[in-house]
């Protein structure tokens, strides 16, 4: 399934990006992408919606690891959704000690 | 003991191809009745090696070549292989990450990808023949896996 990666900067500055399809090595630009929109416009957080991502190689870790740099190692990065293989990728190789992993996207939790 | 051998795919060396390539795995994965997560693990896998072939195989040694799949299954398992005309390189020597523990934004990135791909699956086997690199990914089937093609 075609990938989409969508930004959108909440008014409380959370750059909340919904991913949805298929992420591999040919489409992670395109995530990258949006990250670099977000740390253009100075979020206090991102909030990767992830409900519709079907599929995340290796690629997304990378771009993880790239948006967490581009951030700053004090911004939060929030995982909402992911699906159980998503998921078990993400634990299996330490990511989700790095990230706040949420079933959904609670504005309250999020943006406080 | 029976063998069913698998169609074969030949594709470009490219990122392009990752999706050709895992529709394949699934496609061949359905056919052996795997289970929902190890197909998903397995073209994972696949996915993982056919990258590391493109960018540093071909792209990143300046080369341009195919990758080549196939397989085959049998009463046990399901094979399918990779091949790329690319230096020789083993997967398996690629040192594994010992910074699982680390913050993201002070890991090293290299080898995720091959971590992921031995990990997900039941066998992986490494060969270099007749000039080309071929890794091999082996699932188990299950004995409730009921193959859906003849």
């Amino acid at each position: 399934m075609a990938f989409n990666a969508n930004l959108e900067v909440t008014d409380k500055g959370t750059g909340k990006i919904t991913l949805s399809g298929e992420l591999d090595a040919s489409v992670a630009p395109l995530f990258r992408a949006e990250v670099e929109k977000a740390v253009a416009q100075k979020v206090k957080r991102l909030a990767l919606v992830m409900d519709g991502l079907d599929y995340m190689s290796s690629a997304g870790l990378r771009a993880l690891i790239f948006a967490k740099q581009k951030m700053g190692a004090n911004t939060d990065v929030y995982i909402i959704g992911a699906q159980e293989s998503v998921m078990e990728t993400l634990t299996m190789t330490g990511f989700h000690n790095s990230v706040i992993i949420l079933d959904s996207y609670d504005a309250a939790k999020i943006e406080g | 003991m029976s063998k069913h051998i698998l169609e074969s795919l030949t594709l470009p060396g490219t990122l392009a191809s990752l999706s050709s390539i895992g529709n394949y795995v699934m496609k061949v994965a359905a056919a052996a009745g795997i289970d929902k997560s190890a197909a998903y693990r397995l073209r994972l896998a696949v996915d993982e090696i056919a990258t590391n072939c493109v960018v540093h195989g071909y792209d990143e040694g300046g080369l341009e070549g195919m990758l080549y799949l196939g397989g085959s299954i049998d009463d046990k398992t399901l094979t399918v292989y990779i091949e790329d005309t690319a230096m020789p390189y083993d997967p398996r020597q690629t040192p594994a990450p010992d910074d699982l523990d680390v913050p993201l934004e002070e890991r090293e990135i290299g080898g995720l990808g091959v971590f992921l791909a031995l990990r997900g699956v039941d066998q992986f086997e490494y060969e270099y023949v007749n000039g080309r690199n071929r890794s091999i990914f082996i699932m188990n089937r299950t004995s409730d896996d009921k193959p859906k093609a003849g």
